[in-house]
């Protein structure tokens, strides 16, 4: 017999302003901003789902959805245009006792509870839109399942110094979660929240409901659904994840994970055929090398006209480099026009930007204290204009 | 504009590709680094929103279809229209694989009739151009033409060409079939032609019920006098592939920026299969000079005057110049390429120099490891 039966239904909290990317996300929605060459944020948790075979997503969209709306379509790329499931772009709804905003990650999806319940999902996967990883969303339910879970959270071990900037899970021997501190001053273990969760359906609708008749609440699963869940006794596990995985909410940490897919030990490899990262194609013919070129260490992508220097950047589809430009460690996101003579260093260059003959952006920083220089989206920077490193231009 | 529907060749009775199509149709020759040639003419169609489009092939067909599949790469995976693949011995009538275009149609007539459309083009799919129908069909009408007829200027090669004479108004007063190479540039025929579909049942009926096969010689050339036949002259680079010295040819000038603006950006974008490659990544020692380079390669060597298709790798101290290298080939550390075609998969290991002439490019076949 037909049904619409899903066994998982995978949640995509795509809503955020992302405030800390600047003007990258004046326009534009935190998830579909550019990463790698070619891709959004946004195709790494659609891929990690397709490649998981979870096939129906429900995309949570509320700040500048116009592009992101665009740019899922009808999920094509990911595979993800199906009779049955497939990716949804659910955005704020009127109801007839009246509409709202999503008011925390919580009530997004206490808001389309209907549309999960479409599904009948025996469990769900609330993913963010903001980190880049490849994880097996698979294997983690089947943990779920063999720890007869209510609630399962991914977490990565960091390091005691970043552990105060993270949702840190303190766990029992068996990973039962018997603690949960937001941001602690002195972290007790290293197990940050990846932002990943894995609910019984049943369970999170009850705790969902509950959660909006507290007019106290502010609709969070870190600050409310989580401890509320804990404080209950229900059954908590943290799932170790190892491998890649960075938060890009920053200028800083989204320059430092593009350069990372420079890095062979970084330990993120976009080029595996058994994990592939999907991304919606552009159209655009190879990649011109010219006779002034040099490149090395870089990333060059579909559509690009190189005929300057570049080391150590990453360079999207469609950027053309005119002659005797120097760009080093930079990301140029896509369609930038650099001039002649322009000199680029530690910075990201957003879509559209077009940067004016012998023009001097950023400049060498240290590793440990970043000033990335930022150029806005179709943002212009005049000839001879000088940047200084860790400004940003609009 | 969807009063036009096409009818494209996939394979060429006259080609001389010899190593490059053993394997495969014409259509899908891997071409200017991530393309087949059927996607020039399928893009163009597409643009012109020319969405009922059925492809006639001969032999060889399987990689054609695995390229094309169900036309989604080209938006063409529709409910009404889209792509039809007639395989060989598609007629009740025909005994044998078609002789020429003419017999062709005669097995599909009812597909033709069926179709919605009035207007028909007919293509061979060994052409490299950025073409605009939409003012194909207005000059079309606007000229009352039978037939119009697309055209570009060339030198004639030895590969079977059409060579036009017409007047100044644009009509077709004579033409000659030569496999004749000269220096002389001419008018030529690219084997793309747009007329009334009923017109198209007619003449290829009356024509095979003679016994005439060759759309060229039975139709061009013969009815020049009672048909209206009008040429158009394509704007911009176009290119007919039929050897495999035109093929290195015409590939090379991709590496010049007004080809490429004219084949891929001129009327609108050429699409093909989507693949999902990584960027291409650039490694301590590369040195890449005046080359076109596909997604997904690995380049730790030296490239110049050449294409890489995607996926390609270069190793360390490998030199490939003058030379075009399809997907997944590897060159290992030490090895040398001078004016060579490897075709898909091929790998060369380490220590090996090869060479052809700018005149006599080599081609290394399909999955060779040498």
């Amino acid at each position: 017999m037909f049904t619409n039966k899903k066994e998982c239904v995978a949640m995509l909290l795509a809503g955020g302003q992302g405030t800390r990317l600047y003007s990258l996300t004046r326009d534009l929605a935190k998830p579909a901003v550019s990463f790698g060459g070619k891709y959004r944020i946004i195709d790494f948790p659609l891929s990690n789902c397709i490649n998981s075979n979870i096939d129906t997503i429900g995309v949570l969209t509320q700040y500048q959805p116009f592009n992101l709306n665009q740019y899922i379509g009808n999920g094509q790329p990911w595979d993800l245009d199906r009779l049955n499931g497939g990716v949804f772009v659910l955005p704020p709804y009127m109801k007839n006792k009246g509409s709202d905003w999503y008011k925390g990650t919580a009530n997004a999806i206490y808001q389309n509870i209907q549309f999960v319940d479409k599904f009948d999902p025996e469990y769900v996967l609330i993913l963010s839109g903001d980190h880049i990883y490849k994880m097996d969303y698979s294997k983690m339910l089947d943990y779920h399942k063999e720890k007869n879970a209510d609630c399962t959270i991914a977490v990565i071990n960091v390091s005691k110094e970043e552990a105060s900037r993270f949702g840190i899970m303190n766990t029992n021997a068996d990973n039962s979660v018997y603690e949960f501190e937001e941001k602690p001053k002195n972290p007790k273990s290293t197990n940050a929240s990846m932002g990943i969760y894995i609910f019984t359906w049943e369970k999170l609708r009850k705790y969902l409901i509950e959660d909006e008749e507290d007019k106290t609440s502010s609709n969070d699963f870190g600050k409310n659904i989580i401890p509320n869940m804990l404080n209950d006794g229900q059954k908590l596990f943290a799932y170790k994840f190892e491998g890649y995985w960075k938060d890009v909410g920053t200028i800083s940490s989204l320059w430092e994970a593009n350069m990372d897919l420079l890095d062979s030990n970084s330990g993120i490899n976009l080029d595996d055929n058994n994990w592939k990262i999907y991304a919606r194609n552009t159209a655009e013919p190879p990649h011109y090398v010219g006779n002034n070129a040099q490149i090395v260490n870089s990333l060059v992508t579909e559509g690009c006209e190189i005929d300057g220097y570049i080391k150590n950047s990453v360079i999207s589809s469609g950027v053309k480099v005119g002659k005797n430009v120097v760009i080093e460690d930079c990301n140029i996101m896509p369609n930038v026009v650099i001039e002649d003579g322009a000199v680029i260093k530690y910075t990201i260059v957003g879509p559209g930007a077009r940067i004016g003959k012998n023009a001097q952006v950023g400049g060498v920083c240290d590793k440990s204290s970043l000033k990335i220089a930022v150029v806005g989206p179709d943002a212009v920077v005049a000839e001879n204009q000088v940047v200084p490193m860790g400004e940003m231009i609009d | 504009m969807n009063n036009i529907m096409s009818i494209i060749f996939a394979s060429d009775n006259e080609s001389k590709l010899n190593e490059l199509t053993l394997h495969r149709t014409t259509a899908s020759l891997p071409v200017g680094g991530r393309y087949r040639f059927i996607d020039f003419t399928l893009s163009n169609l597409v643009n012109s929103q020319i969405t009922t489009i059925g492809i006639m092939t001969k032999s060889n067909y399987s990689s054609l279809m695995d390229h094309i599949r169900m036309g989604r790469d080209w938006d063409l995976n529709r409910k009404n229209s889209g792509i039809t693949v007639f395989p060989p011995y598609a007629s009740n009538t025909s005994r044998s694989v078609s002789k020429g275009k003419i017999e062709a149609m005669y097995g599909i007539l009812d597909y033709i009739e069926k179709a919605s459309e009035d207007y028909v083009i007919v293509t061979n799919s060994n052409i490299a151009a950025n073409i605009d129908f939409d003012d194909v069909y207005n000059k079309h009408l606007e000229k009352g033409a039978d037939i119009t007829m697309l055209t570009y200027f060339a030198k004639p090669t030895t590969s079977r060409r059409v060579i036009i004479e017409s007047d100044d108004a644009g009509r077709v007063t004579g033409s000659r079939i030569t496999q004749t190479a000269s220096d002389k540039i001419e008018e030529i025929g690219l084997n793309i032609y747009l007329l009334k579909k009923s017109l198209l049942m007619d003449l290829v009926t009356n024509c095979y019920e003679r016994g005439g096969v060759d759309f060229e010689k039975n139709i061009i050339q013969q009815k020049a006098n009672e048909l209206k036949i009008y040429t158009y002259r394509v704007q911009g680079h176009a290119a007919m592939i039929d050897d495999i010295k035109t093929y290195f040819e015409e590939s090379m000038r991709l590496l010049d920026s007004k080809v490429r603006d004219d084949l891929f950006y001129a009327f609108g974008k050429i699409f093909t299969k989507v693949k999902d490659s990584v960027p291409t990544i650039y490694r301590e020692n590369a040195k890449v000079k005046n080359s076109l380079i596909a997604d997904g390669c690995d380049i730790d060597g030296v490239v110049e005057n050449s294409i890489l298709f995607r996926g390609v790798k270069v190793e360390k101290d490998a030199v490939i110049t003058n030379s075009i290298v399809m997907e997944n080939g590897h060159i290992y550390p030490n090895s040398s390429l001078n004016y060579i075609i490897t075709d898909k998969n091929v790998t060369i290991t380490e220590d090996k120099k090869i060479g052809g002439f700018e005149t006599y490019p080599l081609v290394i076949v399909k999955n060779k490891t040498i």
